[in-house]
């Protein structure tokens, strides 16, 4: 097999290391060649132009054009030797391109992987007794390499050669595909430019491509790889996704430290300014570090590299000397340095001039102009939405969240009432793909959400789908999806049968009412479709509880809980007089379950619509029909456990109707009020227990006689917190 | 030299041979009045074999980082403070690292909540003190003090039990490697080379807590429990039979097998749950230490010397256990009872252990 022409020079590196990165830098300045071939999909090529602009950590993006959430990184720091070298060409001019499979090939593709992965280096580090191979790498390979790092790169050629012998059956197809293409790529680059060639490859490659084997082998190999349309761009990365293990991570331990020690290399104070930023670190978080702990910080690491023969600390010693010194041998402050600096929170940046989609380029726009930077650290945020700023920011994250790109993530922890909103944001790196597959909906934000909701619209078969649609446009703010979202919202009512599923959707469309008119929708429209589907579900209701099993019953007791709630919170007179003569039908509808129609006249009651004799009268009822009785009297006192101890008048209706039960009634009550309560939690059965035992009493409302000045004072108080709110 | 046997000699005088071979091929620089360099120290704990093939003995089975740590630390002239739970091998190591550094562990304060400032740092002879008066001759030199002027590493063991203001007389000692004695006017300087090495139990922090002005001055290792089952086995094993070595006990070594069968005993019970980690235990209320361990082993073997056939067998542990678990009669012996029936009986290779304890069982405790 003919070798490889001398002027190509073959830098095998590891991913991700600082050394290979010096010494790719140091090599590239020694050749200066005419050509730099670095591994990674070629389609990337014509985005190497914009290196410049880019402040590492940063990731190439590509993704399939027929479906843009198909899609993969290629990530990059500041102490990539890929990142080093990319640089390099970029400052001399010199032509760069990527070799390895085109992303097309690779993308989506289930390629079976390698037997076994291998960390080459690792592998070489652990055999000579490392914990850390960059560790191995500076101090056997840099120390001893003297200065010359084109012998430096044949050493390393010549231990991965001896190393692929030895692990040759973990070399997957998968791999021979790639090299076969990396040196389809050399031929090309040998055919173009008659200087030397500088190719930058895992050193795992290295060795297959010394000797360039026939054109048509190779071909052979390449054979019927799959060909998509991919586009690509640059995205800002972060530390802490260089580091995670799984989905686009790049699984670097400590990203961190390999940043800092790149930095600080040429000043050559790596270890002192390290324990200083550890000690900034603690004292941030108010734990003692003081400057003397950092003098003895630096001191023990020093010595212990010192006892293990090595020239300089490494992360362990530092790690080490750190957790003895300034953490006081405890683990809770280290694993802070250790996320904060080990790994590190970075996060890059992408100039204005590289090629993005129109809806990233709006996106960037509208985080400058509303001043929501991403950062990838979790922030607060706290909205305040009357003023402009604050709701056009509350816009946009709730857009986002309809494009499936989860930056910000609503706070409901805290309530805040209709005109503020708490959110955490958090931006992370692999949002880009989101945005990416978003960008196939329209140019900007506005258009790509509001298509997805008109989508939505469009496909949505139950009211309650199609009132959360409704309740997410107008949060959006976009007045044409909320039409086509009544429009749904009026197709689904019409069609649904079932009153549980048309009373199910009120609370959310009773919720939209509400914060409509903040949201710049006019409320009345949306009142329109809530009485509509009010005035249906009031309809089919006291039918919906006859002949039904005892889960159907449960979900129309929620369902009548919601809908009693959002009747009262958005209905107008009308149609909640609709609401009360639909629960009076149920309630006097003696095939109904016992648990809604127990429930309807526990809500009746409270509200005042039917008196207390009357419910006596319909408890007496129950329990002389022994089948719904016990269902009657649980949906009756479901959940008042608190308020049949504290209030006396409901308390007073129970008591009156069991004592006035005869002995025979009295003992078929007993079993149902039993399972009745024990629902309830042992605490409040305990506190009604010593409220029967103390007889009666409690809380009064009062024997009706009024003190008017003190009234008078009271009430101009609320009133004056009141306007005091509203301004 | 010869001299009266002893029940327990200390660390350099039953290494002497390995400390001297070490010394021997010791090329590496060493600290100022340091006896070996501090790689030699790594290697007397760890053990291994010494290029004219001396055999050094591990000292201590665990992590060599945490022994590194300790070891740069007293070459940095810094004070060193080993915390962990009862039984994690403090003092030891604490005894071997001032044996192999200094050649002598005896400079040794113990600490209690009876510890005065005299015992730590200088008293007076008072006889001589009222005869004559304030003087040299007069001053009796405390542990402290002695290994500063020769240099040496003293060792305050159990710290954290000493009253606080005992604790906080050492702080000037740390920082300004110095002792006044304003009755003589005189300010003993240290000689280089001297350190403390303290120990405090993790579990003590509420007594005596450190304060942070003492705590800045040391640096701090945290020995764990032994990590596996393996390294749990190999510590006692060992132990008990350099243990009854000492005590001249007739009874061969003790089988693997036993071994192995009181760590998991003491590891289950500890962790609060089986090694499948299929049933939940109570938890004793004792801290079932590795120490604790390798004391019913050889009381078992000891057992097995004077009232039994040599060999160490179920009989000989399950008293030795019983005594090591129940420190509560009420509470640990229905955790010991529930362990015996839900853990030891359903096992079938340790049926005799099960019989013997329940024997006990009946006749004594419960």
């Amino acid at each position: 097999m003919p070798a490889l022409p001398e002027r190509v020079s073959l830098l095998g590196i590891r991913h991700h290391g600082p050394g290979s990165a010096r010494m790719v830098l140091a090599a590239l300045e020694t050749l200066r060649p005419e050509l730099v071939l670095v591994e990674g999909p070629p389609e990337a090529d014509g985005l190497v132009e914009h290196v410049g602009e880019l402040v590492p950590p940063v990731a190439l993006l590509m993704h399939d054009e027929a479906e843009p959430s198909t899609a993969a990184f290629w990530p990059f720091a500041r102490f990539s030797p890929e990142w080093q070298a990319m640089c390099w060409a970029h400052h001399n001019g010199v032509p760069l391109r990527f070799a390895d499979l085109p992303a097309a090939a690779t993308l989506g593709a289930e390629d079976e992987p390698d037997p076994v992965s291998v960390d080459p280096l690792g592998v070489l580090a652990e055999a000579a007794g490392f914990d850390d191979p960059e560790r191995w790498w500076e101090d056997v390979v840099e120390h001893s390499g003297a200065g010359d790092p084109l012998a430096l790169a044949t050493a390393v050629t010549e231990a991965m050669t001896a190393l692929r012998e030895e692990f040759e059956d973990h070399v997957g197809p998968r791999t021979l595909r790639r090299e076969a293409q990396m040196r389809q790529v050399i031929r090309q680059g040998l055919k173009e430019v008659t200087g030397p060639i500088a190719v930058v490859c895992g050193a795992w490659h290295a060795p297959a491509l010394r000797e360039l084997p026939t054109v048509s082998a190779d071909n052979a190999l390449l054979r019927g790889l799959p060909r998509k349309k991919v586009s690509g761009t640059w995205v800002p990365w972060s530390h802490g996704r260089l580091a995670a293990a799984g989905g686009y991570g790049a699984g670097i331990a400590a990203p961190g430290w390999y940043a800092h020690l790149w930095e600080r290399a040429e000043a050559g104070d790596a270890v002192p300014r390290w324990f200083a930023r550890a000690c900034q670190v603690l004292r941030a978080e108010d734990l003692p570090a003081s400057t003397a702990s950092a003098v003895e910080a630096v001191r023990l690491a020093d010595a212990l590299a010192a006892l293990r023969g090595r020239p300089s600390p490494g992360l362990a010693e530092v790690s080490e000397a750190a957790l003895a010194v300034l953490c006081g041998g405890e683990d809770t402050p280290l694993r802070l340095v250790h996320q904060q600096l080990v790994i590190g929170e970075e996060l890059g940046e992408v100039g204005a001039g590289v090629p993005r989609s129109p809806l990233a380029a709006d996106l960037e726009r509208l985080q400058r102009r509303l001043r929501l930077p991403a950062s990838a650290t979790e922030r607060q945020l706290r909205l305040d939405l009357r003023k402009d700023t604050d709701r056009e920011r509350s816009k946009l994250l709730r857009r986002l969240r309809v494009l499936d790109v989860q930056w910000g993530e609503p706070d409901s922890t805290r309530g805040l009432g209709t005109f503020a909103e708490a959110w955490r944001v958090r931006w992370d790196p692999s949002m880009a793909v989101a945005v990416a597959a978003a960008a196939r909906h329209g140019t900007t934000v506005a258009a790509a959400t509001e298509l997805v909701l008109h989508q939505r619209a469009g496909s949505v078969e139950k009211v309650a789908k199609a009132a959360d649609v409704l309740w997410y446009a107008v949060g959006c703010e976009l007045p044409a999806a909320v039409t086509a979202a009544r429009r749904a919202l009026d197709r689904c009512a019409a069609a649904a049968t079932d009153a549980v599923e048309l009373l199910s959707a009120l609370p959310s469309l009773a919720g939209t009412v509400r914060y409509g008119s903040v949201r710049g929708t006019d409320p009345e429209l949306l009142r329109l479709a809530l009485h509509g589907l009010l005035a249906r579900g009031a309809v089919g209701l006291p039918l919906a509880c006859r002949g039904v099993d005892d889960e159907t019953a449960e979900h129309l007791v929620t369902a009548l809980d919601a809908a009693q709630e959002a009747a009262g919170l958005a209905a107008d007179e009308e149609h909640k007089s609709l609401w009360r003569n639909a629960l009076l039908k149920l309630v006097g509808l003696d095939e109904a379950h016992g648990l809604p129609a127990g429930r309807a006249t526990r809500l009746l009651w409270e509200a005042g619509d039917l008196d207390t004799d009357r419910v006596a009268a319909r408890l007496h009822r129950a329990v002389s029909t022994a089948g719904g009785a016990t269902m009657f009297v649980t949906g009756f006192l479901r959940g008042s456990a608190a308020l049949l101890a504290a209030d006396p008048r409901l308390f007073d209706l129970i008591d009156g109707w069991l004592t006035g039960l005869s002995a025979e009634a009295f003992a078929d009550a007993v079993p149902l009020l039993r399972k009745a309560v024990s629902d309830f939690s042992a605490a409040e059965r305990r506190t009604l227990g010593e409220r029967v035992a103390t007889g009666g009493g409690g809380i009064s409302a009062g024997d009706g006689a009024w003190d008017e000045p003190r009234a008078q004072r009271l009430s101009a108080h609320v009133r004056g917190l009141l306007e005091g709110a509203g301004r | 030299m010869t001299s009266e046997p002893v029940l327990r000699p200390s660390a350099e005088q039953q290494y002497a041979g390995e400390l001297a071979a070490l010394a021997a091929v010791d090329d590496r620089p060493r600290p100022p009045s340091w006896r070996l360099s501090p790689q030699a120290v790594v290697r007397y704990v760890l053990g291994g074999t010494l290029s004219d093939g001396t055999e050094i003995v591990p000292k201590y089975v665990g992590d060599r980082r945490i022994v590194e740590v300790a070891v740069a630390t007293l070459a940095t002239d810094r004070a060193l403070l080993l915390v962990g739970v009862p039984g994690t091998a403090k003092s030891w190591l604490s005894e071997h690292l001032a044996a192999a550094i200094s050649g002598d562990s005896t400079l040794i304060v113990q600490g209690t909540a009876g510890t005065s400032e005299e015992s730590v740092r200088y008293g007076w002879n008072y006889a001589r003190l009222i005869a004559e008066g304030p003087s040299e001759a007069a001053l009796v030199p405390g542990p402290v003090l002695r290994a500063m002027r020769t240099g040496a590493v003293a060792r305050v063991e159990e710290l954290t039990r000493m009253p606080a203001e005992v604790q906080d007389s050492l702080i000037t000692v740390l920082s300004e490697k110095a002792l006044p004695v304003p009755e003589l006017n005189l300010h003993v300087q240290a000689v280089p080379g001297f350190t403390v090495i303290g120990t405090a139990n993790d579990r003590d922090r509420g007594v005596n807590q450190m304060s942070s002005a003492l705590a800045r001055r040391f640096n701090t290792v945290v020995l764990p429990p032994p990590a596996s089952e393996d390294d749990e086995v190999e510590i006692v094993s060992t132990r008990a039979a350099q243990l009854g070595r000492a005590l001249e006990l007739p009874a061969a070594p003790p089988a693997l097998d036993e071994v192995r069968r009181v760590v998991r005993v003491f590891r289950e019970l500890r962790n609060g749950s089986t090694v499948d980690g299929r049933t939940q235990l109570k938890k004793p209320s004792g801290s079932l230490s590795t120490a604790e361990a390798i004391s019913v082993v050889t009381s078992g073997m000891s057992l097995a010397a004077h009232f039994g056939d040599g060999n160490i067998g179920a009989d000989e542990l399950a008293a030795g256990l019983l005594g090591a678990v129940v420190k509560d009669r009420v509470s640990d012996t229905a955790a010991w009872q529930e362990y015996l029936e839900a853990v030891v009986k359903e096992r079938p290779e340790w049926r005799d252990l099960y019989r013997a304890c329940h024997d006990l069982d009946t006749s004594g405790y419960a």
